[in-house]
């Protein structure tokens, strides 16, 4: 195996240019498991500078893609302007695995029961690329293209950026367990003056939003049946090993309404 | 490839290949407190801090540990005297595979001020599995260290 060290966001986006098929390793909590007897080239980027960091810019925080999910629950800038980001990063992991995952690697690995890729889809994140051709920002939801499938082309995520929430707020996440708890569902929600974004994990190929249900609620309609319909139209979850399509689309239902009843506030 | 680290203060070299994990070099290095439990982060009996932070060494590859100060549980003995003596006066260790990882988790949270209720030592103690007897006396023993 070719393992490759970039130290500078340069370097690495010369590297990927070279090596396009390269995986990228950063807090390696998903690719120390994934590597494969064809991984053929590792581009190590955990040392990259530019990629960490909270910053506030006006009512927007950038989150650089190297920044920890630990280091996301110790900001108070996180906790103050994202709150949901905050209560969701609490069910991430443990501790020891929220000291190495990252922002940027969550959402690189593209797995449909990613837990903060679902909560940044509900907060309206988008996601700045780079390459060696230079930057470009994209919303984090138009990143997907299915399961484990990204539209990153010879690109690595350097940040993402969330504007700062305002409004009502809820996230759950159900599993098997309470801790160390891969989302068997997820329900990110925000009721901002845009009015209502909805997201969730393990409701679809990859965490998008419920523009259906969004435009229901928005209309004022909580009427049950309508609700239920308007997830079936929006989500997509499989019946994999963890639960079925049936549970899933019933506790997101449960979650709904809960979210409609208790949200948080501010 | 080759790796130079400090592991508990003294500098280690490695001729590895990128793939290995640090687990497996440390145990190399002779730290067998180190254990190999589950292989994907999920138990904790790898845990072992680098530059000061707490994380399973089952999910490290060794090129991330290049340049990096490596501690496990050889390298605290002083520090984790009263808490290794708190685990043994409550009997908090059946089989002891998983002791070290708890022992270093519980130095990590009450040496960054954790609070010693029940719930938050609980929710500390979420990346650190016992199959053996479960929790209670494990948290106990926590709650109870002499400071």
């Amino acid at each position: 195996m070719n393992y490759l060290r970039a130290t500078n966001l340069g370097e690495a986006t010369a590297l990927l240019a070279q090596y396009p098929e390269a995986l990228l390793l950063c807090g390696s909590t998903d690719a120390a498991l994934r590597l494969a007897a064809d991984t053929a080239t590792l581009i190590d980027i955990h040392a990259l500078e530019e990629l960490k960091g909270v910053s506030v810019e006006g009512d927007t925080m950038r989150i650089g893609a190297l920044v920890t999910v630990n280091e996301l629950l110790c900001s108070d800038a996180v906790r103050a302007s994202l709150p949901l980001l905050a209560a969701c990063a609490e069910t991430f992991g443990s501790h020891q695995i929220r000291n190495l995952a990252t922002v940027g690697g969550n959402i690189a690995n593209a797995s449909p029961a990613a837990d903060l890729t679902a909560a940044l889809v509900a907060l309206e994140a988008t996601v700045t690329l780079a390459s060696q051709g230079g930057e470009r920002t994209v919303p984090l939801e138009a990143l997907f293209c299915g399961y484990k499938c990204t539209k990153l082309n010879h690109e690595l995520i350097a940040s993402v950026t969330v504007p700062r929430q305002t409004g009502r707020w809820y996230y759950r996440k159900a599993g098997m367990r309470e801790r160390l708890n891969i989302a068997k569902v997820s329900i990110a929600l925000t009721q901002g003056s845009g009015g209502f974004r909805i997201s969730g994990a393990s409701l679809g190929p990859s965490p998008l939003r419920f523009r259906t249900l969004e435009a229901l609620l928005d209309g004022g309609v909580y009427d049950d049946a309508a609700i239920r319909a308007a997830l079936e139209r929006d989500a997509d979850p499989s019946g994999g090993y963890r639960s079925t399509k049936a549970y899933r689309l019933r506790v997101a239902f449960n979650m709904i309404k809960e979210a409609l009843s208790q949200p948080e506030e501010g | 490839m080759q790796i130079t680290c400090t592991i508990n203060g003294r500098t280690h070299r490695f001729e590895c290949a990128p793939e290995t994990r640090v687990l497996d070099l440390v145990r190399e290095a002779g730290m067998t407190s180190v254990k190999a439990g589950c292989g994907e982060g999920e138990c904790g009996a790898c845990s072992l801090f680098v530059n000061g932070r707490l994380v399973n060494a089952c999910l490290l590859l060794a090129p991330q540990i290049q340049d990096a100060e490596v501690v496990t549980l050889e390298g605290l003995q002083k520090e984790t005297a009263a808490i290794r003596e708190s685990f043994a006066e409550h009997g908090a260790v059946q089989c002891g595979f998983c002791t070290p990882g708890f022992v270093l988790r519980a130095y990590d949270y009450l040496s960054h001020g954790g609070e010693r209720s029940e719930d938050a030592i609980k929710a500390a103690l979420d990346g650190n599995l016992c199959r053996c007897t479960g929790y209670r006396k494990i948290v106990e023993a926590i709650a109870k260290v002499k400071s």
